[in-house]
């Protein structure tokens, strides 16, 4: 089975949305960087953040300028090629706000001269992209229940698309589209149906009310179908399912919306009545190939709970599903992509051993997929396992509601400054995997697990970074390591690449810094 | 690089304890407390100092209408179950109310509380011989260089938690404390404490006290054992040595509070 073009042009001297393009390919068509000169990578430049924040952003460069963000909600606009910053825009913040894992931010969305960030008191916020100046904000919703905006906008035609943080909040998630010019608030998708609404079937009780179904990754879209897909967070309390019975839709779920009114196409549930915390919250990943013969097209997704799918994104058929890490919570999945489920796997009073632990096989962090070799290339977490804890909680507003807890040997982002844990407790992988099977072509093993996003290019050279603090590049044809650096930070964003002036430069943000590489000038 | 199977048995009897434990609790209704590290124990004492010291007294002693906790008999929290039933429903007809806690809290409660018990209850020990002792055997030999500090290890550890580490440190090490060793490609051979590890290099202290890093390239095996570096001394001293060298430890942990 081989696979097309992109639907969706790639990026080349410019990486101009969070996931690269609407695909959401995280692959450049630079290929000035080859697994032959890879070698000789060099630091050009480091902007160090005034923020001790976990540093997430994804900058972007546009027009010859980078715009990344800074924990909390700063917008900073630099020169790729040195560092030097232009300008800072200050988002004022209430001294109390209500992210679940950190004041971070992923990053900025642009169109047209303006740039768009979500914030942590669930405002949009339009600023010039050459003066730095706020344009417009707009409410997205009360940050005092526990909401908040952490991923980069998406921007689509004249509409700017967020979704709402807090399922550890007891919140009932949302997507909203929101006019570029004005802010005025164009549709709404509530990840959770009301009752009347179909769906609302699916949570006992009053269990619907705050039922998490977050939303803190930027969606994809498909221009062909006219169609934004998003991936959904898990339902709440997160381990106490007991009270929330039924599948909990769209919880754990990737939806296709109407981008033009937010109507929901179709939807696909990887995690029916999640039990551990699996969000869907992964970059839906969209590609056009044969399937069977037919062409099709198609959606990638490596899901935290440890399965790897393939389906088809106009209809939301399950083509294809297969586990990628070690699991022990479902039997197999049904001929609908269904998971049948293992006794005896939930959160229980005791705590129940589980694979994979509470943070997935795979989570946020950007996979890519490159069209040169047709793999699917994603950091893994295996052989790891979480005990899963579940205990009663009453809804508090703006307090956690997760009814249980979680226990493991690998911390869910680097807390501790040594890694001096039991090798046995699990492992990091970059894998490249067959994008239609699912097979592991290849695998460079990594001693710590990383929360580092990938990149690859048409010269097949692969950059990641891992939360020990390296960043490295690797041959994305057989897995070779090909140059590496010691940051020393943990490493929990994607790079990206651009070229100015000819030469090409891969950016990655680390610890609390952001590094910058090309290429050694020849005579030197 | 490849670990032994020290650490794969360990893993797998690992997995049995808690495929045990996993089916235990679908069969059995005897409940044991998850959260006992000694993070949790200080979790609990935060909770009680906020929560409970108002009524059971700030040393756990009683004094304003709240009974004595340091005793180790209780009416009605019989086992460290029905503590935690206590804690998050109270006792009706008293002045002990329900604690809206989530369960790590109540059970990070719990810990510290029968962590005030077993210091209470167990202070016997003449903490004068404790010290002769402590400096006959030269324990600061090791325990003023890598090891862990003693000033502090009453204040880590309940008493149970310290006899345990002193008649038989094997049975329970914390993965900082593993004995790593590895044999280089020019057949040297190099043991120690690991202090960290990533993909490419390990650093460890080795026996001379000295911190080096070892390349992973150089490496030609390694293994890491969940063993500790010091002697049982279970045989070695008799019970009353091993109370008075707790009370001695004891008597430390007064100090440096």
């Amino acid at each position: 089975m081989a696979l097309c073009g992109a639907a969706v042009a790639q990026p080349g001297a410019e990486w101009t949305t969070y996931h690269g393009s609407p695909a959401s390919w995280h692959h450049s068509t630079l290929d000035q960087i080859t697994p032959a000169n890879a070698k000789n990578l060099e630091l050009k430049w480091v902007w160090q953040a005034q923020s001790l924040e976990k540093f997430e952003t994804t900058p972007l460069v546009v027009n010859g300028v980078m715009y990344l963000t800074e924990a909390p909600n700063n917008i900073v606009a630099l020169d790729p090629s040195t560092g030097r910053e232009y300008w800072v825009y200050q988002h004022p913040l209430p001294e109390v706000t209500y992210p679940c894992c950190g004041k971070v931010n992923r990053g900025v969305a642009i169109a047209d001269g303006v740039l768009y960030m979500g914030t942590l008191d669930m405002k949009l916020v339009a600023v010039s992209a050459s003066t730095g100046k706020k344009l417009w904000e707009t409410v997205v919703g009360d940050f005092r229940k526990g909401y908040a905006l952490t991923h980069a906008p998406l921007i689509v035609n004249n509409l700017v698309i967020v979704g709402t943080a807090g399922g550890e909040l007891g919140i009932r998630g949302y997507i909203a589209a929101y006019d570029a010019k004005t802010g005025k608030e164009a549709w709404r998708f509530k990840t959770i149906p009301e009752p009347g609404e179909p769906g609302n079937e699916t949570w006992g009780g009053d269990s619907w009310k705050h039922g998490g179904a977050s939303i803190w990754l930027t969606g994809s879209y498909d221009p062909d179908l006219k169609l934004t897909y998003w991936g959904i967070g898990n339902p709440g309390p997160d381990w106490n399912p007991a009270v929330r019975p039924g599948d909990n839709l769209y919880s754990d779920c990737v939806v296709a919306l109407d981008a033009a009114t937010g109507k929901m196409k179709w939807y696909f549930q990887f995690t029916p009545h999640d039990e551990w915390d699996w969000d869907a919250v992964q970059t839906p990943v969209l590609v056009d190939g044969d399937w069977k013969g037919k062409p099709r097209k198609l959606m990638l997704w490596a899901n935290r709970n440890g399965f790897y799918y393939v389906l088809d994104r106009a209809t939301g058929e399950f083509l294809h599903g297969v586990p990628f890490v070690k699991q022990n919570w479902a039997e197999r999945l049904d001929a609908k992509g269904r998971p049948v489920k293992a006794p005896g796997r939930g959160p229980s009073t005791q705590g129940t051993l589980t694979f994979p632990g509470v943070q997935g096989g795979t989570n946020w962090f950007a996979p890519s997929y490159s069209p040169v070799t047709k793999h699917f290339y994603l950091s893994v977490w295996d052989d790891y396992s979480s005990r899963y804890f579940a205990w009663d909680q009453p809804y508090e507003q703006g307090k956690w509601y997760v009814g249980g807890g979680v226990k493991s040997d690998v911390s869910p982002t680097r807390r501790e400054r040594f890694n001096r844990r039991d090798p046995a407790s699990g492992y990091g992988a970059i894998r490249a995997l067959k994008w239609d099977t699912g097979e592991k072509v290849w695998e460079y093993k990594m001693t710590e697990v990383s929360e580092s996003g990938l990149l690859t290019t048409a010269s097949n050279v692969l950059f990641s970074g891992n939360r020990e603090g390296h960043f490295f590049a690797l041959n994305a044809v057989d897995g070779g390591l090909l140059w590496r650096i010691y940051l020393g930070g943990q490493g929990a964003a994607s790079p990206i690449t651009y070229s100015i002036g000819g030469k090409q430069y891969v950016t990655v943000a680390n610890g609390h810094s952001l590094f910058t590489f090309a290429l050694r000038e020849e005579g030197r | 690089m490849l670990y032994t199977s020290a650490i794969v048995t360990r893993r797998f009897l690992y997995l049995i304890a808690c495929t045990v434990a996993a089916w235990a609790q679908h069969s059995s209704v005897k409940l044991s407390n998850p959260f006992q590290t000694p993070q949790d124990r200080l979790e609990g004492a935060r909770t009680y100092r906020s929560q409970c010291a108002s009524c059971h007294g700030a040393d756990g002693k009683g004094g304003n209408g709240g009974p004595d906790l340091t005793r180790g008999q209780f009416k009605h929290a019989v086992s460290e179950e029905a503590m935690y039933r206590v804690i998050s429903k109270g006792i009706p007809g008293t002045t002990m109310p329900g604690f809206t806690f989530n369960g790590a809290r109540g059970w990070q409660l719990v810990t510290f509380i029968a962590s005030l018990n077993a210091a209470a209850g167990a202070g016997a020990g003449d903490a004068k011989r404790g010290a002769e002792l402590v400096a006959s055997h030269q324990c600061a030999r090791c325990h003023a260089e890598g090891a862990p500090d003693l000033a502090d290890a009453a204040r880590r550890m309940t008493r149970a938690e310290l006899r345990l580490a002193l008649v038989d440190p094997a049975a329970e090490v914390a993965p900082e404390y593993w004995s790593w060793r590895g044999t280089l490609r020019d057949a040297q051979v190099v043991e120690g404490r690991r202090l960290n590890e990533d993909t490419f290099s390990v650093q460890v202290m080795d026996k001379d006290g000295r911190l080096r890093t070892i390349d992973k390239k150089d490496l030609a095996w390694a293994t890491i054992e969940p063993k500790s570096p010091m002697p049982p001394y279970k045989g070695t001293l008799g019970g009353k040595d091993i109370d008075d060298v707790l009370a001695y430890l004891e008597s430390l942990r007064g100090g440096t509070q």
